[in-house]
Parts: structure tokens; sequence; C-alpha cells
């Protein structure tokens, strides 16, 4: 598949407007604000089947269609989820170090379509130079017409603003994420309301992310049926952009048609080619850290899209894929899994707040050699304990995914580690977290 | 009298469906049984109405739900996950199940989470007794723990005082934020915060400033475990052995409902009652903390002076006395030579009692003061209910009657020197600050007899020539009618030890001895005199004079409906 999303990356001052307009940026801005209705534009993301990429996957012009008819006279807002922080992730900080003006298109025309006034751009406190790339885009934007006060002269305006995180994996849950945004301590919020009724400032809001936004300039260039044909079938559609890291010999991001494979992903030329020394795989995350372990076993004919991976009982996720091999201990990586969220958990739920150090307590007894054979069950019980609605939003249902599956599905492992009180490789993991 | 609305007339029967009107209450199912409940409640009160008991700890009646503690989790029927009971809405046929063995567990495995790092040593926890963790512990957890780690510790931020009253212990700490949310929505003043996440969360005040507003004992008030206490509490008592009794604050005239917490005729602390039209759930420092000063006495025993000595009496000697300076007054300069003064400190009863006096005296000259104080609220659910006065009863008093009557004269008068009593009775010493003023006593004191009644001495009891010893609030009952024109009852939570009377029984024997009542009457019958013959007193209703409901530190009593 010809790039799509990637296609303006490595050109040289691929950041620049004019770079962006050479190459026909804007395009579908013109489209739009030339004659197109906001309803009409929704309808054009729903037809193309676009999944959210932030990691639920669920369908954009959906979500869209939630904003309520009737606002009551509160604004509507556009909030750009740029706060990548999954662990292995790291394909929107590509989209928007290189090709910022593709999302400002994207975010100017899905405000268009969701009669936005004011979008802002959440971003990652990290992403330093993301922000400053995406700052200068703004303000080219600004300057060319293309954000402001009637926009292109269609009577249309927007203004984006770019606001910076300070170091909060929770701030990526999109209810946290409008609590920070709001200046408030990042938690999630109670749902319902959902952000489609009652999001930032308590006004309808969606949450998109970066790479989600930056798809709808191509679907408009290129018409939904166009994109709706990429993918595996009508429900897993578009160009995706899939992180590979791990112990593999070209670690990067690759874009390819939704629905990839998970071991032409790893093993083809065009992607990671291979695992490094050769070595057999022991286990890939699939979808970032919150996602359940795949063995070697469970990744033969696995797509990678949202029902494909599902179907193996774990999830895309943000599509970061995490490759470990033989010579990985499981348990080391799985603590090191839990020292993240132990560290990431907000607190205000007492399920997650006790339950991800004491797993990580219990990971760290057992990988230094301290554990008991009953710490293994306990591992499982305490999993249990925090999931499916004992909490507010998902963390602890992310936390409890890298012990969970591990203990299940590498449950020789553990056993080794509390009854010989070694590890079964003899090295800790080079993954980290 | 009442501070309510009228009862509406009873609603009209409801005309037959389907042209009804729109009802105000939903069909809530719990473990099979429907319930009609009002709208406005939450699933927890709403539960609560069905007689059923949700345990939870962050959910507060007056505070946001934040739906933290996860507690509360019930089953609810079409949602295959366990949820929050606080967080769910109530609609109309909504079920909802509370024994399954799925809400068994989760509660159990919220209460194992919460206990992992909370001390277990109950024994030397100022909580112990009244901890809503040790209540939901026993009632829904298991007693066995598989967690053999380290407990969390907070050095630095345990048993520290966040401000003038209250410690904090944050290894005690579960994290509920009802003081955060308390500070931030009733007081105003936001000055708790969570610091830090995860499980190093801990709630302390920004920037290290004192959590110091006026309702600072509040905080503690909330907080369901040990986390926050109070300085002037904390391990005085262990507080299964309190007696709590009904009773009115006495710092100001909004007349919060109390409940005196005693011991062996010892007052050890003042808790909120409970009453939605005045002081809801709270409690102000200035009133919660006059608790202690229950327990001065100085004044042990009825005193006689002779010129300059002074002597111990017996107390029947002592109003004999005073009775016979008032007739040998009467008899040489008429009536117009007695003051009477009343005490915006005293009961209704109390100051109707020296009312009658004065009465049957036929002395015009009588009066009440009360001191201006800096104005106090109080958050009677959404509005502030504010007083300025220094006393709990200036309304009452006045209301008895205790202003100057026709040709009478009032304290202003006396203290001006425009007139001239003979012979001066106090009922309360500590009336207001006059009363410890060298310069005012010294112009009461122009007068032939002073007679008063205390409990703590200041220059008016140096200065009279009979002091009686009297009861302090815990040790007497009667009513007080607050800022709203509300008539409020406080009772008796020990009696005074003798010689010790209350005021109502001193003035009511010096009543008989000038020869009028009835050695029989109690405060109930001044009260039923009082509702027959002072305006405005004939309709109090039984809930009003009652008030709030008792309550138990860190937890909330049924409110009903606001």
């Amino acid at each position: 598949m010809e790039p799509v999303l990637t296609r303006r990356v490595g050109k040289p001052n691929s950041r620049a407007i004019d770079g962006y307009v050479a190459d026909g940026g804007y395009a579908a801005l013109r489209k739009v604000l030339g004659g197109w209705t906001p309803e009409q534009t929704t309808e054009e993301v729903k037809k193309s089947g676009l999944r959210g990429r932030g990691g639920a996957g669920f369908p954009t012009g959906v979500k869209w269609g939630f904003v309520p008819k009737d606002t009551k006279g509160k604004p509507v807002y556009l909030l750009c989820n740029a706060d990548e922080s999954e662990p292995g992730t790291f394909k929107d900080r590509l989209l928007m170090e290189d090709d910022p003006h593709q999302l400002i298109e994207g975010m100017v025309i899905s405000s268009y379509a969701l009669k936005c006034r004011t979008a802002y751009i959440y971003i990652r406190g990290e992403f330093y130079l993301g922000a400053r790339v995406l700052e200068k885009a703004v303000e080219e934007a600004y300057a060319e017409g293309f954000l402001g006060e009637n926009i292109l002269g269609s009577g249309y305006s927007l203004d984006i603003t770019v606001h910076r995180g300070a170091g909060a994996y929770i701030c990526g849950e999109e209810t946290g994420l409008i609590e920070s945004l709001e200046g408030k301590r990042g938690q999630p919020r109670i749902k319902p309301p959902f952000p489609a009724v009652s999001g930032v400032f308590n006004a309808p809001t969606i949450v998109n992310n970066v790479e989600t936004l930056c798809c709808v300039p191509h679907i408009i260039n290129r018409g939904a049926e166009w994109f709706a044909k990429i993918g595996r079938n009508e429900k897993n559609t578009g160009p995706k952009l899939y992180c590979i890291s791990g112990h593999v010999n070209r670690p990067g991001v690759y874009e390819a048609a939704m629905g990839l494979q998970l071991k032409d992903l790893i093993f083809g030329d065009a992607y990671a080619r291979g695992m490094t020394g050769g070595k057999k795989i022991k286990a890939v995350i699939p979808g970032g850290a919150s996602a359940n372990m795949l063995t070697a076993p469970e990744i033969e004919d696995c797509p990678l899209d949202f029902d494909g991976v599902a179907a193996k009982g774990s999830m895309l996720g943000s599509a970061a894929i995490i490759v470990m091999n033989e010579d990985t201990c499981i348990v080391d990586a799985a603590r090191n899994l839990s020292k993240f969220f132990s560290h990431e958990s907000c607190g205000q739920c007492t399920p997650c707040r006790e339950g991800t150090p004491w797993l990580y307590k219990v990971l760290d007894r057992i990988e230094e050699g301290e554990g008991r054979v009953e710490d293994v069950d306990l591992l499982a019980r305490i999993c249990n304990q925090m999931a499916n609605g004992m909490t507010i939003c998902v963390f602890s249902d992310a936390a409890i995914a890298p012990p969970l599956s591990s203990v299940t599905k590498f449950r020789d492992e553990y056993m080794h580690h509390v009854q010989k009180k070694t590890c079964l490789v003899g090295r800790k993991a080079l993954v980290t977290a | 009298m009442s501070a309510n609305p009228p009862k509406p007339p009873a609603a009209p029967a409801p005309p037959p469906a389907p042209a009804g009107p729109p009802k105000d209450t939903f069909t809530v199912v719990f473990d099979g049984q429907p319930i009609e409940v009002p709208k406005h409640l939450n699933l927890i009160e709403a539960a609560k109405l069905a007689g059923i008991d949700i345990p939870h700890f962050c959910f507060h009646p007056r505070l946001s739900v934040v739906g933290q503690c996860r507690m509360c989790l019930v089953e609810i029927e079409g949602v295959p996950k366990i949820q929050a009971a606080c967080t769910t809405p109530l609609k109309d046929g909504l079920s909802v199940k509370t024994t399954t063995d799925k809400v068994k567990t989760g509660r159990a495995a919220t209460m194992e989470f919460l206990l992992i790092n909370h001390p277990l040593d109950c024994p030397i926890c100022d909580q112990a007794g009244e901890c809503t963790l040790q209540d939901n512990s026993f009632g829904y957890g298991n007693q066995l723990s598989q967690f053999d780690e380290t407990k969390r510790q907070y050095p630095g931020f345990d048993r520290t005082l966040l401000g003038p009253h209250v410690i904090a212990d944050m290894t005690r700490c579960i994290q509920c934020t009802r003081c955060i949310r308390f500070c931030h929505e009733i007081a105003g003043t936001s000055e708790l915060t969570f610091l830090d996440r995860g499980g190093r969360t801990l709630v302390w005040t920004h920037d290290g400033k004192p959590l110091a507003n006026d309702w600072s004992g509040c905080a503690a008030d909330v907080c369901p475990v040990g986390a926050l206490t109070t300085r002037e509490f904390r391990f005085r008592k262990r507080v299964w052995y309190l007696n709590k009794t009904r009773s009115v604050c006495p710092g100001c005239n909004v007349g919060c409902n109390t409940s005196i917490e005693t011991k062996e005729e010892i007052v050890y602390r003042f808790l909120p009652r409970l009453n939605p039209a005045v002081n809801d759930y709270w409690l102000c420092d200035h009133g919660r903390f006059l608790a202690e000063s229950l327990n001065l006495r100085d004044v042990h025993k009825a005193t006689i002076r002779t010129g300059t000595s002074v002597q111990d009496a017996h107390v029947p000697a002592a109003i004999e006395r005073i009775a016979q300076e008032i007739r040998r007054t009467v008899e040489q300069t008429g009536p117009s030579g007695l003051f009477f003064l009343g005490s915006a400190h005293l009961s209704n009863e109390e100051n109707f009692l020296l009312r009658k006096i004065a009465d049957h005296l036929a002395c015009p000259n009588r009066d009440v003061v009360v001191d201006k104080s800096r104005t106090r609220k109080i958050k009677s659910q959404k509005e502030w209910v504010e007083g300025d006065e220094a006393a709990p009863n200036f309304r009452g008093a006045k209301e008895m009657g205790l202003a100057p009557g026709r040709g009478g004269y009032g304290l202003d008068a006396v203290l001006s020197g425009k007139a001239a009593p003979e012979c001066v009775l106090i009922a309360d010493a500590g009336f207001g600050t006059a009363g410890d003023d060298a310069d005012k006593v010294a112009l009461l004191r122009r007068a032939r007899f002073v007679a008063t009644a205390a409990r703590t001495a200041n220059a008016l009891t140096r200065a009279a020539d009979v002091v009686l010893p009297a009861a302090s609030l815990a040790e007497k009952e009667g009513t007080f009618t607050n800022v709203q024109d509300r008539v409020q009852k406080f009772e008796r939570a020990f009696l005074p030890r003798p010689p010790v009377r209350a005021h109502w029984d001193l003035l009511l024997m010096l009543a008989i001895a000038l020869g009028w009542g009835d050695r029989n009457w109690t405060p109930a019958d001044l009260l039923k005199q009082i509702a027959a013959e002072v305006e405005g007193y004939g309709d109090v209703r039984e809930e009003e004079l009652e008030g709030g409901t008792l309550l138990k530190k860190g937890d909330f009593a049924w409110a009903g409906q606001p």
C-alpha cells in the first residue's frame, strides 16, 4: 500500500505550510468549505468506517453524532488527544513532528463538521519538539487564513490552542484529559455523562486521537469509498500506523492497510525484518502495555485490526507491538509494566490505588527470588479484584493485563521463580516501558 | 413560631389514570421489592428508605458524588459489570441487587484493598468505635488478608497539626476526599487537596497553609476514619464510653443543634446533630470548642457577703436572704426600687420565671442585653444561616417579656446613673462582658443589694452580696429561640452536683419564697405556661423542639427529604 498518513514523512521541510500546500494540502478543507454542509461531512466520515485510532476503536462518525442537536447555547469543543503515553506507542509523535499541517487540516474539517468554534490540542508534556512544531504550524495556518476568523472566506471561524500536559499517563484517558485541560488534577470523571454531552467546561466535547484526525482530510479528498476499501473488512478500514518495538531488527513506525498480519509486521522485509539474532518469540504485546500478552502460537494468523486482535483475547489498542524474545524473563517484564502502572495510577479509586502497588510489590518479590508458591495465585486474585467495574475508568483493567495474561500464559515460568528462587532465563528483560 | 412554611393542604386524590399528573417518585426495585422513592435521592439514600444499608465511605448527602471509594458496589439488572451505587442515576424500574455473590465479592475486595495499607492498630486509634472502616470491615470484609508487604507510611504527614484544631494522620487516610469536598463545597475555602498520585496520594493543604476555616472541625467530622481528628478531643475519651445528649450550641444565636458528649459529669465534646433547617450536618469551630468550657466551675457554693466578709451559705438560706432584701426594698421604696436583669445565655423558661417574679412584684424594671459578636454562619443546605450575637437566646429572652415595662427602666439607665435601683437581681452573672467590667459592675454596685447566680467567677460575683451556684448548659434542660425564630429544646446530660442547681430551679425557689409558683414545676411545665401566655409560642411543633438527629463522627444519618 502506498503511504497515506506518512506520505510526507522524511521529505525535506515537511513541517512547513508551503511544502504541505504544494503537496496538495488544505485541498480537502477548500472542498469542505466550498459548499459541504457539516452534516454531509460527518456523513462522509461515517461512511468511511473510520474507527478511533487512540485505542478503543469507536467509530468516529458515530461519535460525532452524539453531540446533542440542541446544545442549549453551549459551545462544542473538539479536543485532539495528543497525550500519546501508552508504553510502546510513538505514532502520533511522528505525525505531529513531521506533518503537523495534516493534523491541523483534519482538525479544521472535523471542527466544521461539529460546528465547533474552539479546538484544543492536548499534547503530552514530554513532547517538547512536537509542541513547538505544532505551535509554529498553528501560527502559519492563522497567517495563511486556514485558521482564525472567516476561514478561506467561508464565514466559518475556528481557533486552535496547543496545550501541553504535565506528564501523566492518565491524562490520555479522555475525561482525565478534560480535567487536566481545565486546569484540575488529572483524574477521570464518572461516566455518564459522556464528553459528547458534557466535556470541557461542561460543554459538549469530542475527543479524537491525532491519527484519527489525520485520516479525515484523506477521506474528504479521496472519498469514503476509497477509505473503506482499504483494510481487511468493512469494519476495519483505512490505513493504520503500527509501532513495533522490542527484540526486532528494525523497530519503528510502519504504515499499512488495517489488518496487517502480525507475523508480517515482525518478519516482513518492509517492516521489522525479524527477530534480533534470529531468536525465537516468547511473547508479543499487540496493543501497548494495556493489552494482554500473546504467546508465540497465538500470533499465527493474527490480523492487526480491532476485531482480529480481539479475537485472540487481546486488543489492538494504540497498535503498539512490543516483541519479546525467548531470553526475556516474563516476570521481569510484568514487573516492569506493573511499576509503570503503579506509578501512573491517579489514586482516586481504591482498587487501583491500592492494587497496582500491591501487584508491583508481589512481582518484585517473585523476581527477586523471594516469592512463594501461593503468590502466583495471589497475583491472579488481586488482578481479578481490580477489573470489571471496580473502578471509575479502565486504567485498572489495563494495569492487570500484563500480570494477569502472563501469569495465565506463562504459569510455568512463575512457578519456576517461586519454587527454584531463580529466573528461568537467567537474565532481566530488555523491554523497558 | 415556626420558621417552616405552613403545611400545604393535603393534595386532592389523583384523577384516574391515564390523565394523572406526572409522579414525583420513581419505582425502584431493591432485591425484588419495589419501592417508591423521591426522584432527587441518591441510590444509597433510596436504598436506606427501603431498609437496605449500602456500605460506603466517600458518599455524603451534602457533598458531590465522586464514586471513588468503590465500596457501595451493587448489581444493576441489565448491566453486566458491577456498579457503584452512588454514581448510578435513579430511574423508573431500576432493579438493584445488593446481596448477590458478585456484590459480596466486590465489597470484600474493596475492603481488602483499603486495609492492606491501613494500620491495623485500632486500640491506639482515636476513631475506634465510630470508625466506618471498622464497621464495614466487620460487615462486609474478610477477616484474613494475604498482604505480606511493608505497609505504606507517610513520614512527615502523620500525627501533624493541619490547622488550629485538626490533626492529620495520613497513614490512616483512605483517600475518600470527603474533607477536601467539605472545604471546597461547603466552607468554600478549599484549603485541602490531593497531593501526589496513585498509592502515594495524600490529603494535605495547598502550599502548607493551615486548615483554618471557621468550620475546620467538620473536616474531622466527615472523615470516616482516624485520619483527621480534633486536637481538643483526640485521646481524651474512648467514644464508646460517651453518652450523647441532645442540646443546642450556646455559641451564638444561630442555635446549631448539637450533641453534648459526656461521661461521668465531664463534657468531652460537641458534635453537630443533623438538622437540615438549621445547621444541617455542620457546626462551627467557635461553638464546637466551647464544649470544654462547660466543665469550668468557680462557684461551688452559695455565698453571702456581710460587710467585707464573704461566707459560704446554704442555698435555701441564700435564697431567703435575697427574698428578704426584695421584700425590704418593696416596703421601703416600692417595686420601682427593684431591678431584674435576665440573660441571653439562659433558657426561655428561666427568663420567663424571672419576668413572672417581676410581674408578681409589679416591678417594671427588667431588661436583657446581649453582646454583639462577629458574624457567625453555618451552611444550612444551600443557604447560610447567620448570627451576630454572642449568646444563644437573646431573642427568646426578649420574647419572654424582659424589657422595661410601663414607667420602668433598663440596664442602660442603671449604668448611666439615670436610674438608681436599691436591689438588683441579675439572673446570670455571665450575662455579657459588662459582668466582668469592673467599672460597670461598680455602677451596678451602687445599689444597696446585688444578687446573682453564677458558674464561673467574674467581677460581678466578686462584688455581689449573694452569689448562687448555677448549673452549666449540660446540667439543665430548657429551650432557646434562635435567629430563625425556631424554639429548640436542649436536654440535660447529667445532674448538677449539689449544692449547684439549675438557674430555673434557683429562680423557682426564689419565686416561692416571694409567694408565687409551685415547687413541682419543671421546665416542661414552664414551657406549657409559656405556650399559653407568650404570643407565638402556642404552636411550636414537637419536631421543631426536638431538632436534629444524633450523628456519629464520620457517618451521616438518613436526611430524609430536605
